[in-house]
């Protein structure tokens, strides 16, 4: 029983972020990794969400410190910057090791 | 719950976060890869790089052309400074740098994208440093001490061409094709490299009786622009039939 608890508890699973682990969610991480510095209209392009459904898991990220929302101007247009931060980076680099890990273990069975 | 179709992510609902197929984290990381290159190759302007490269490397020649001093004995053979190369090259390297480093940040704003430019920038302004300070250092050196006897090293040109402004371009190539993670542009700058450190007589020019001085400088330098106003042709279609 004991055996099977630690097994349990060493599993890549359970230490999978629950913030992080949503498709979407990596996917604007991934993004703005990659990017720097993204604007909203292009992941909305990018993921193919509505701007409510990116909002509200844009929201979701900035309220863990996973990234910045800037918003702002560009002549009369209003534009909405995400910066990934460096907790954001660190997350999607520890979500990735898990998923790899997760995927060691599921071979190696 | 997402379900992907083909390279896109097709929302249907958004609360689950579902991974119930055992290659779910497999299919998961290949589709964050394949965003993460998507977005790179948006980012990508290696043909604008080139071009501004390559136009800077063709106005150099009338410079050096016009600004040489060219003196020649009796004999046949021909003393020549190229002191034009000196005042050209820095201001004109920080000018095309500058500029690359513009226009990637203005196109990838226009795709609502950032860009990480800046050590390509820096790269940029410190080789302008480094060729002149690398002239000057050679020309002490040998102030002081005298030409060997013996015919120079095989290396010593290929450092001597390594520092001019043609293989400094190349080193700035380098740097953008790690920036970028791009394969096509290292392969380009190594075929690159390759040409002006160890066929191409960049220091010297081709000699006599094919070509005079003048026209024996211009030469090396014509190839060395063609071949980055090609890769910019080449990059330029490969970058059209991605998008």
């Amino acid at each position: 029983m004991t055996g099977t608890q630690d097994e349990d508890a060493a599993h890549p699973a359970n230490g999978l972020d629950e913030v992080v682990h949503q498709r979407v969610r990596l996917g604007i991480l991934t993004i703005t990794h990659e990017a720097r510095r993204v604007e909203f209209g292009y992941l909305r392009t990018q993921l193919e969400l509505t701007a409510g459904n990116l909002s509200k898991h844009l929201s979701v990220l900035e309220e863990a410190g996973l990234i910045e929302v800037e918003k702002g101007y560009e002549g009369r247009r209003g534009r909405t910057w995400i910066t990934l931060t460096a907790l954001g980076a660190k997350a999607l680099a520890d979500e990735i090791g898990r998923l790899k890990k997760l995927i060691a273990r599921v071979e190696d069975r | 719950m997402l379900a992907p179709i083909g390279l896109l992510w097709k929302p249907i609902g958004m609360t689950a976060n579902s991974m119930s197929a055992a290659d779910d984290p497999r299919r998961l990381l290949s589709e964050l890869r394949t965003l993460a290159r998507r977005v790179r190759l948006e980012q990508r302007m290696t043909w604008v790089a080139l071009l501004v490269l390559a136009a800077v490397t063709f106005a150099a020649i009338p410079v050096d052309w016009f600004a040489m001093q060219v003196r020649c004995h009796p004999d046949g053979s021909c003393e020549f400074a190229r002191q034009g190369m000196l005042y050209y090259w820095p201001p004109a390297t920080l000018l095309a740098y500058g500029a690359i480093a513009f226009l990637y940040l203005r196109a990838a704003r226009s795709r609502g994208l950032g860009t990480r430019v800046l050590p390509y920038a820096i790269t940029g302004a410190v080789t302008t440093v480094v060729f002149p300070a690398a002239w000057l250092a050679v020309r002490l050196y040998f102030q002081s001490h005298p030409y060997p006897d013996g015919p120079l090293p095989y290396w010593y040109f290929v450092l001597d061409r390594l520092v001019m402004p043609w293989g400094m371009i190349g080193v700035t190539l380098l740097l953008l094709a790690w920036l970028e993670r791009s394969p096509g542009l290292l392969l380009f700058t190594s075929g690159y490299l390759a040409l002006v450190l160890l066929v191409l007589p960049m220091g010297d020019g081709f000699g006599a009786p094919h070509f005079g001085v003048r026209a024996g400088m211009a030469v090396p330098q014509a190839i060395a622009g063609l071949v980055l106003l090609l890769g910019a042709a080449g990059f330029r279609a490969v970058q059209r039939r991605h998008r």
